[in-house]
């Protein structure tokens, strides 16, 4: 801690007493909600870029510790020296209304790590997995982990310098994805884009819920 | 925990395989492939963001800036009292807000939870206050599960009315909010 901390601490106590800034009651309130999306796809297929094009923030990363209580989950044998690991997950934050904040979250680089990939798909409303077709084996593993979840899914083709190198319905044939299920051309880099995206993910995700309840 | 049927197994060097002499068009498999344990590759490499500090603020914003070398004052779960379950359940996109009774009373006695209190003055999610205050998400999940029991923070309820689903007026709401973006 040293006097790193102390000085925060100081201005905390500071901060602290002048009370808070003038209460805004739409915005701060318990009555603030959130959402959850999850966005997968394989390592450069641009999930912290299309989180970053819409997010009011930087993206951030957060991290969670591997131990040896979970090495019962994650083999670590071929690696016995190595009793902890970090796995890293990028995150963006969206104000849609003064009580709604949307998170989208990218899942973790490292495909190995499901305890994760459980513990982000738990509550979303589904997810976008994002395919670059010039490595498209790279994406199998989240396509495959939102269907054996249930997730609602969408796949946005992320088009490289503006090009579709491969039809959707290739693509829709190499993934071997389910017709109901939107495959749609992207630009990670444009929030118009990624706006779209995230409106088909969520449409589609209502009509699964309400042919679910029908 | 069940893994998924395929796609975990497929090695590094298949997958450049894949890329250099076959065709682009390689179907996803429905069968896991036999593999030996002792034919895995090394771990995969991770993504660049992984090792890099979370993104400092940008000047003039409230956002919390956390000098780099943090992490590296306090050992992680210090802060937790060596625990790490948290004695309430947090979504990592749970909303959680400073009590308005930690700005009425004195302020909490440690460091740790004034420095939380400060940070959740709006409402914060639980991955954004561990990535703020350079914490591994289980430590975050403790020290505001405690904060909680001690009414120094507000959890927020959660979206989904009823079970791990979202509820369909909250797909809504997600809908006409994008919409309007």
């Amino acid at each position: 801690m040293g006097t790193q901390m102390g000085t925060q601490a100081g201005s905390l106590v500071a901060a602290v007493r002048s009370g808070p800034p003038a209460a805004r009651p739409s915005e701060g309130g318990p009555s603030v909600m959130s959402a959850k999306i999850v966005v997968g796809g394989g390592f450069g297929a641009g999930k912290t870029t299309f989180v970053g094009s819409v997010s009011e923030i930087a993206p951030l990363t957060t991290e969670a510790v591997l131990t040896d209580a979970s090495t019962s989950v994650d083999d670590l044998a071929a690696t016995p020296d190595k009793s902890t690991t970090t796995v890293a997950m990028d995150f963006g934050r969206l104000s849609l209304d003064a009580e709604l904040i949307l998170y989208l979250f990218g899942t973790p680089g490292q495909h190995r790590f499901w305890f994760m990939w459980d513990d982000l798909v738990r509550g979303a409303i589904g997810a976008v997995v994002l395919v670059d077709t010039r490595r498209l084996a790279d994406c199998f593993a989240a396509v495959d982990f939102f269907e054996d979840r249930g997730l609602p899914y969408v796949v946005g083709v992320n088009c490289f310098d503006g090009v579709l190198g491969h039809s959707v319905e290739d693509v829709r044939e190499a993934l071997a994805i389910e017709p109901a299920v939107p495959i749609i051309p992207c630009d990670a880099r444009e929030r118009g884009s990624t706006k779209n995206i995230l409106i088909a993910l969520v449409e589609h995700a209502m009509r699964r819920s309400v042919a679910a309840r029908a | 925990m069940t893994k998924p049927s395929d796609g975990d197994d497929q090695s590094f060097a298949e997958v450049v395989n894949n890329l250099s002499s076959g065709p682009w068009f390689v179907g996803r498999r429905r069968k896991k492939l036999a593999t030996s344990p002792s034919a895995r590759p090394p771990a995969p490499v991770s993504e660049p963001s992984a090792s890099e500090p979370p993104a400092p603020a940008p000047a003039g914003s409230d956002e919390w800036t956390e000098p780099a070398t943090a992490s590296s004052v306090v050992r992680p779960y210090t802060w937790t009292g060596g625990r790490t379950s948290p004695v309430v359940d947090l979504a990592m996109e749970t909303l959680v807000s400073t009590a308005a009774s930690a700005f009425t009373t004195a302020p909490p006695a440690s460091a740790e939870h004034r420095a939380v209190a400060r940070l959740c003055r709006a409402p914060r999610s639980v991955a954004e206050v561990a990535a703020l205050l350079s914490l591994p998400l289980g430590v975050a999940r403790v020290l505001l599960a405690d904060m909680s029991e001690l009414g120094l923070v507000v959890v927020h309820r959660a979206a989904n009315g009823s079970g791990d689903l979202p509820d369909i007026a909250l797909m809504e709401r997600v809908l006409s909010g994008l919409r309007r973006l």
